[in-house]
């Protein structure tokens, strides 16, 4: 049952960050959007920046578990 | 009503007397001690207690703009864990929080090294407790640990401290330059309690360890404490720039794999911090005010996110995401107010956080460091990753886990809702955040361009955690111990002083049976041609041995000294 809130949660929460994102976009064109440096002022910047930072965090902790990843009573052997 | 002791003092000793209180009135005793401490806040800045010892001025009550916004959040911090722990009987919980907070609002207003080092060590003394209180091995292991490496900053700064004074001839706690051993020890001495890299290992061992009380309170002070030290001597020592941007990038990663999420939450303890460092490297008015800022929203929202995860964990008896998942039909106002400590931590506009990092992002591009400022752009989405997303979401949503349990008790909500409207009041009226602050603030933090930019930032890093469970490129979270630094000293230096033991013993059994054998032929050797008979022959043993290797070792020594 609650599995089933879960999903329809998981689901409402999506749309509700796809319409923000949208109007996100539709923002940096009205507000006309710059950033505290060149390179942020660049179109999406922040969007680009904040989704590939983010996969990339992911993945190289994903990485990190190959070398710093233990089992769970390492210490009390 | 002002009490004329300095402050911390009152709720230290009050904190010792709560043994001999009944239960009932033990949190009474607290609040009430809490106001009249709270009453030296708000006097008149400069010096106002000074006691003159040996022929040295120690200064237990300096009052100035830095610790002023220090004392009122530490404050907080200590109202908050009363109402926290209202429903714990435990007394040595809360004499030790209660002591903690005393020592650490102590430390805050000394105004000369000597006094620092004592507060310094007494919130040591009283902190450990707290995770002692746990009562489970590993938790008197890493309380152990802690004492070893908190002691090891207070030697390190009463050695700073004898070399810088009898150098420079100047006791007071100010800025200091680094142009002498002594100002380097007292550095690494408040590094190790702000948890620089590779000094940082004793955080995520410890913190997780304490109880459910004791770990709100550990975030709160130690590390805060040891910020406000740097900012107050070290402000503008450009290593700290580089020091502070590596310590908010490195514990994302970690916090990625790590499954109990109270060591998470130390992970993302330690690239707030980071933040803060970076602020007060760059050193001007700007940028510390806003590691000062960044220090007072943070001990609120980060200690809101340890109390919400204590909530769990006294509910549900673990706090490992593996375990954990739909509590939110169960603790749904937990649940709320982890949110917004999530949100105010991940920096969303009108939350605390937004308003204080912004003042450091800014201190760092007007000095023209572009690179770090990149650095810290990526370590906030870092902190989205774990302690936006994962903390609510592994513990509150995520998936089904079938626990059945209950919202928190009374106290803890009190105190989750107080810290939750002062994370929204401050990041909607940041006003009052400014006027806290040392320096006078001239920034207007919310223009469109960046709420914009940092709405794409966090919505589009969020979109990315979405397309990542979606497809199931997440990684799951698995039962394990993550490697920290902690690992030096806990395995490889630990196997490598068994080895050299083992060595040791190896190359002396070697030895004494060889000059055994030496000294027996020897011996024979003399039996042989003397005049008495075999049945009194001399036979040497190992202690023997010990006992002329150690004469001739002393007769050598000697000889070469004298």
């Amino acid at each position: 049952m609650q599995k089933n809130e879960l999903k329809i949660l998981g689901s409402r929460f999506t749309y509700i960050i796809l319409i923000i994102a949208v109007l996100l976009i539709i923002g940096e064109f009205v507000f006309h959007r710059h950033g505290e440096t060149k390179i942020e002022d660049y179109l999406f910047f922040p969007a680009i920046f904040g989704f590939i930072a983010f996969i990339f965090i992911v993945f190289a902790g994903i990485l990190l578990r190959y070398i710093a990843m233990r089992k769970e009573d390492y210490y009390d052997d | 009503m002002m009490i004329n002791l300095p402050p911390g003092i009152l709720m230290l000793f009050g904190g010792i007397l709560i043994p001999f209180l009944p239960s009932s009135f033990r949190q009474i005793w607290m609040i009430i001690i809490l106001i009249l401490s709270a009453s030296s806040i708000f006097v008149d800045h400069g010096i106002h207690m000074i006691c003159e010892m040996i022929d040295y001025s120690f200064i237990f009550w300096r009052s100035d703009a830095l610790t002023m916004p220090f004392a009122i959040v530490f404050h907080i911090a200590a109202a908050l864990n009363i109402f926290y722990g209202w429903h714990e009987e435990d007394w040595k919980q809360h004499a030790s929080s209660f002591s903690y907070a005393g020592a650490a609002i102590g430390a805050l207003h000394a105004g000369d090294l000597l006094t620092l080092f004592l507060f310094w060590e007494l919130t040591v003394v009283t902190s450990v407790f707290l995770i002692l209180a746990s009562k489970t091995p590993q938790a008197i292991k890493a309380s152990f640990r802690y004492l070893l490496t908190q002691f090891t900053s207070g030697a390190l700064l009463i050695a700073g401290a004898a070399y810088y004074i009898s150098v420079t001839g100047e006791a007071n706690f100010e800025k200091i330059s680094l142009n002498n051993p002594g100002a380097w020890f007292i550095f690494f001495a408040f590094g190790i309690k702000a948890a620089f890299p590779l000094l940082n290992g004793w955080l995520q061992d410890s913190y997780p360890e304490a109880t459910v009380i004791g770990t709100v309170a550990l975030s709160a002070f130690t590390t805060k404490l040891a910020i406000y030290a740097l900012a107050r001597s070290f402000a503008g020592v450009e290593y700290l720039i580089y020091i502070g941007v590596v310590m908010t990038a490195f514990p994302v990663f970690f916090a990625v794999i790590e499954n109990d999420l109270r060591r998470v939450l130390s992970y993302s303890l330690n690239n707030q911090l980071g933040f803060m460092v970076v602020g007060i490297g760059i050193g001007t008015e700007l940028a510390v005010n806003g590691a000062v800022a960044h220090a007072f929203v943070h001990i609120i929202y980060k200690s809101l996110l340890f109390m919400s995860m204590g909530a769990v964990l006294y509910r549900v008896g673990t706090i490992k995401a593996s375990e954990l998942g739909g509590l939110y039909k169960y603790m749904p106002l937990t649940a709320i107010c982890c949110i917004i400590g999530a949100m105010s931590i991940s920096a969303f506009p009108l939350f605390s956080g937004f308003v204080a990092k912004s003042l450091i992002m800014v201190g760092v591009v007007e000095h023209g460091y572009i690179l770090i400022y990149i650095m810290l752009l990526f370590a906030s989405a870092g902190v989205l990753e774990h302690s936006g997303i994962k903390i609510p979401y592994f513990a509150f949503f995520g998936h089904d886990s079938g626990i059945k349990t209950k919202e928190a008790p009374m106290g803890m909500l009190i105190a989750m809702v107080i810290a939750a409207l002062l994370c929204l009041l401050l990041g909607f009226f940041p006003s009052i955040l400014f006027s806290l602050l040392p320096y006078a603030v001239d920034y207007q933090v919310y223009t469109p361009s960046h709420v914009i930019g940092q709405l794409q930032l966090l919505i589009f890093a969020i979109l990315a955690f979405i397309f990542l469970i979606r497809f199931n490129l997440y990684p799951p979270e698995i039962r394990s111990t993550v490697l920290n630094f902690d690992w030096i000293y806990r395995k490889l230096l630990f196997n490598f002083a068994v080895k050299f033991i083992m060595l040791l013993n190896k190359i002396w059994s070697s030895f004494s049976s060889n000059v055994i054998s030496l000294a027996n032929i020897f011996f024979s050797i003399i039996e042989k041609y003397s005049i008495t008979s075999g049945n009194n022959a001399v036979k040497v043993g190992g202690s023997t041995v010990l006992i002329l290797f150690s004469l001739g070792f002393v007769l050598i020594c000697n000889y070469l000294l004298f």
